[in-house]
């Protein structure tokens, strides 16, 4: 009942933040320098076309009843009409969000339980050499640029052994996978489509390796850090002294006391995830929310932009909630 | 997608125990392997297998933005895919040059029509289409279709009304249906244009189909046609993935010449230039549009690939403002056409692979003059320029645009060399929208542009770069004597009286040097050498009904 409280509380507070990055996003983006209008006009468009457009999309209004038409428009649920492909923003994002969502949530599940069972691992080896070796991974982690490890993971995965598909999509269309959610291997469950099923996962397995290499190492060296402070503390060795199964000091001791720092950083890392998949997505033909925020930024395309905004924005926030409320549980310290 | 049978010369060069030599992270990889080696052991329904492929698949740089070509925005792969899925009435034939298929734009035949001609005025043109062409959802072309097309092009005010404003058509009221299969388009003025204009704007659609979907906040159906596929073209899109994968299959319901020769083509996006050589060289694709320059000349040497090249009329040039100082000054715009290191460009930038500019006239484009432009590489005379100018040294800034290798190359060399001469330039890439904003407000001194019309004839490029208020004159470029050309061209015809005006056209340029005209780079696209058929487009926009692919 506690934590019901102190959501349904930190959801009110979401309001007013997410207020903020509407009026933010609205006005950013119009101070920067860049006419949507003139990228979508052929060559021959005269001056008289170029202001038919502004008032197609409502640009020629002043700036106030543009953002009023804007925030009446999310109140009732409309994102506005890109200017770039005339569609709705709201039913291209939907298709763009699935296949981002799934990239980072499989991407980041994978680090968290790499990063916790190396993390310890390596904690309890400390100064040996699997240790050492671990922490040459996640230096090696931090420091590669997610770009070119895409590039190399294709050059060698797909080019040199031939074992992953073509860095062309997400799913071979051959399969026929009907689109529900946008992420292809929950819509090839939902559709019970086995082969599109697979080859999801062939083309999952080149872009979240990469993710996961981008993602893992801050959080390795967490779990290793925070798995050092426990094995060190007087509780811990307390424990030992009273002769503990090994299972007990494992599970009790150790991992819960590890893990307290992590959803914090694992909510952190999520927001890294997203921001890295602009690159990754260009790397692997994703074609998802990331190149679709970018292009819309690229041409100036208001309401994709707001609405990209606002979605990271909300992603983060929400990503943040259940991470404290993750750490509430695992630590009973903490009040809510 | 699936996965092609290897060729020798790009099958693995790794064994299985070499790899795991190569440390942890593909370890990784090999661990997450096996469940991606069933997809790659697929065998390729598109080069193989037969005396004519039936499938030929086509890397592009990106999925098209819309599906309506009256509203889309200027998307290079969306126009492509327009020419040959939406029915266009006419269209180019095709003529050889110095061994080279290329779309002959002196040759404007009737495609889904049956023919399109003018009165003895050549002012009101007549199109009958042809009885019994078919839209895919079965309906009847007819000349309804057509009305509405062109009623929703002028409602559009965008690419068609645009451009018809050229040959004298400014309002729906010009288009007269006169009877089930007769249009006449009534213009203001004859014009030695109306077949090259018409060739890229007569595209119709299925106003039966279209209707269904309109609605009264939405009359013309654009919110339908932005995400659904015309039909009726060259080719039928059969899927369309949404940012990864286009099926076309061949219109075997065309009714003119040239039909399409192979029955299926996968068109796939492939953003990342490098990825896109990967997949040719592996034979995943067999037509890559998007692989750069410097990828190119090493494919030139890449066993199973060949590089078909071509002459182009892609201009690259330097646009100088010339109502602003310094280049307000023609002794300072000479300056800049003489500091210009041009064989250095075609040499360094390509390869060797592009033609010397004679003239602001695009070689080949009929009227074209070899003396329409005079300069050359020469510091001396450049600083004498400047000298004439009054002036020993000056600073400005070179703008192009910031996602382009090529432009940013050929900025760095006029730097170095127009740095000798005294003119000092500060680089600046722009992104698109940022171009497109300094563009309309004609701020920009200098810039690099790069493209080739669209239409092959010196009327339409004065129309688009060269009188006032064009939309291409981005130097704000405007001389009287142009302007009346301009205008006796309307209703001038006669291509002998045509050509002298050109030739005056010419040497008003050569003298006034709006543009540093800098060279005309060829043409050249990397396909596997099973690939035939290639037709060299005017207007950089493939024609794919004459590709074929051999086994």
């Amino acid at each position: 009942m506690r934590i019901f409280r102190f959501v349904v509380r930190r959801l009110l507070q979401l309001i007013p933040v997410l207020l903020g990055v509407v009026v933010l996003a609205f006005l950013l983006v119009r101070v920067l320098p860049g006419d949507p209008v003139r990228s979508i006009l052929g060559p021959n468009a005269s001056a008289e076309d170029a202001e038919a457009a502004r008032v197609r999309f409502g640009l020629d209004k002043s700036l106030w009843q543009q953002f009023l038409d804007y925030l009446g428009g999310l109140v009732t649920g409309d994102f506005g009409t890109s200017i770039q492909s005339g569609n709705s923003v709201g039913s291209e994002m939907a298709l763009r969000i699935g296949p981002t969502l799934e990239l980072v949530v499989i991407a980041v599940t994978i680090a968290l339980v790499v990063a916790t069972v190396l993390g310890v691992w390596s904690a309890r080896r400390a100064n040996r050499l699997g240790d050492h070796s671990v922490r040459m991974f996640a230096l090696a982690g931090n420091s590669v640029p997610e770009f070119w490890l895409g590039l190399v993971l294709v050059l060698v995965g797909y080019s040199i052994l031939g074992w992953f598909p073509a860095p062309n999509g997400r799913v071979d269309p051959d399969t026929n996978l009907t689109p529900i959610t946008g992420a292809d291997l929950v819509d090839a469950v939902l559709t019970a489509n086995g082969p599109a099923f697979a080859s999801a996962a062939a083309y999952l397995a080149l872009p979240v390796l990469t993710l996961v290499v981008g993602v893992v190492a801050p959080l390795l060296r967490s779990v290793r850090a925070s798995a050092l402070e426990v094995l060190h503390s007087e509780s811990y060795a307390a424990a030992q002294a009273h002769g503990l199964r090994g299972r007990t000091l494992h599970y009790g001791y150790l991992m819960r006391a590890t893990l307290v720092r992590l959803p914090s950083l694992a909510a952190l890392v999520f927001g890294t995830a997203i921001g890295s998949t602009v690159l990754v997505e260009y790397v692997y033909s994703w074609q998802g929310f990331g190149q679709w925020a970018l292009r819309g930024l690229l041409y100036r395309d208001y309401p994709v932009v707001q609405a990209s905004v606002l979605v990271i924005a909300l992603c983060y926030v929400l990503v943040f909630l259940i991470a404290d409320v993750v750490h509430a549980i695992l630590d009973p310290r903490v009040r809510l | 997608m699936a996965r092609s049978h290897r060729s020798g010369a790009s099958s693995p060069a790794l064994s299985r125990r070499g790899v795991l030599q190569l440390g942890g992270s593909v370890a990784l990889l090999l661990a997450t392997g096996a469940c991606a080696a069933d997809s790659g052991n697929k065998p390729k329904d598109g080069a193989s297998g037969g005396p004519a492929a039936k499938t030929l698949r086509i890397a592009v740089s990106s999925y098209l933005s819309s599906w309506d070509q009256d509203f889309v925005g200027f998307d290079l792969t969306a126009l492509m895919l327009y020419k040959n899925v939406f029915p266009y009435l006419i269209d180019y034939g095709v003529t050889t040059a110095s061994g080279s298929q290329i779309l002959d734009t002196q040759n404007v035949t009737p495609t889904f029509a049956e023919s399109f001609q003018p009165d003895a005025e050549q002012k009101v043109w007549t199109l009958k289409l042809r009885r019994g062409v078919k839209f895919a959802s079965g309906n009847e072309m007819k000349a309804a279709d057509v009305k509405w097309s062109k009623d929703r092009a002028f409602a559009a005010q965008a690419n068609v009304a645009g451009v018809y404003r050229t040959i004298g058509l400014t309002s729906a009221d010009q288009v007269k249906v006169v009877d089930d299969y007769t249009v006449e388009f009534h213009q203001a003025f004859p014009s030695a244009l109306t077949r090259q204009i018409q060739a890229i704007s007569l595209y119709v659609f299925d106003s039966v189909e279209a209707k269904k979907h309109a609605t009264a906040s939405d009359p013309w159906a654009k919110e339908w046609f932005a995400k659904n596929p015309p039909t009726g073209g060259y080719y039928n899109v059969t899927k369309a993935n949404q940012g990864q994968e286009i099926e076309l299959s061949a219109n075997t319901d065309y009714p003119g010449p040239d039909p399409a020769k192979t029955p299926t083509i996968r068109i796939s996006v492939v953003p990342a230039a490098s990825n896109q050589r990967l997949q040719l060289q592996a034979g995943d694709v067999d037509i890559a549009l998007g692989i750069s320059q410097r990828d190119i000349q090493d494919l030139k040497k890449t066993p199973g690939i060949k590089v078909i090249s071509a002459p182009s009329n892609r201009q690259v040039a330097i646009q100088m403002s010339v109502t602003a100082a310094p280049f307000n000054d023609v002794n300072i715009r000479k300056a800049l056409a003489y500091a210009v290191p041009y064989e250095q460009i075609i040499s360094n930038v390509y390869g060797g692979d592009a033609r010397a500019a004679k003239s602001t006239v695009p070689l080949d484009m009929p009227g074209h003059d070899d003396n329409g432009y005079p300069y050359a590489h020469d510091i001396d005379k450049a600083k004498a320029a400047m000298a004439a100018a009054g002036r020993s040294s000056l600073d400005s800034e070179l703008v192009f645009e910031s996602d382009n290798e090529e432009q940013q190359k050929i900025a760095v060399q006029v730097q170095s060399e127009a740095a000798k001469a005294g003119i000092r330039l500060k680089l600046t890439p722009l992104d698109p929208a940022t171009l497109g904003e300094r563009r309309t407000k004609k701020n920009i001194p200098l810039q690099i542009t790069s493209g080739q019309l669209w239409v092959d004839d010196i009327e339409y490029m004065l129309a688009t770069s060269f009188v006032k208020g064009a939309n291409l004159n981005y130097s704000n470029y405007s001389n009287p004597e142009i302007e009346q050309i301009y205008e006796k061209s309307h209703t001038t015809v006669d291509t002998a009286a045509r050509n002298a005006l050109w030739k005056r056209v010419q040497e008003i340029l050569a003298a006034d040097v709006p543009w540093v005209v800098i060279c005309q780079p060829n043409f050249n696209l990397p396909v596997r050498e099973s690939v035939a058929g290639w037709v060299q487009p005017m207007d950089g926009l493939a024609r794919l009904r004459y590709l074929s692919a051999s086994a």
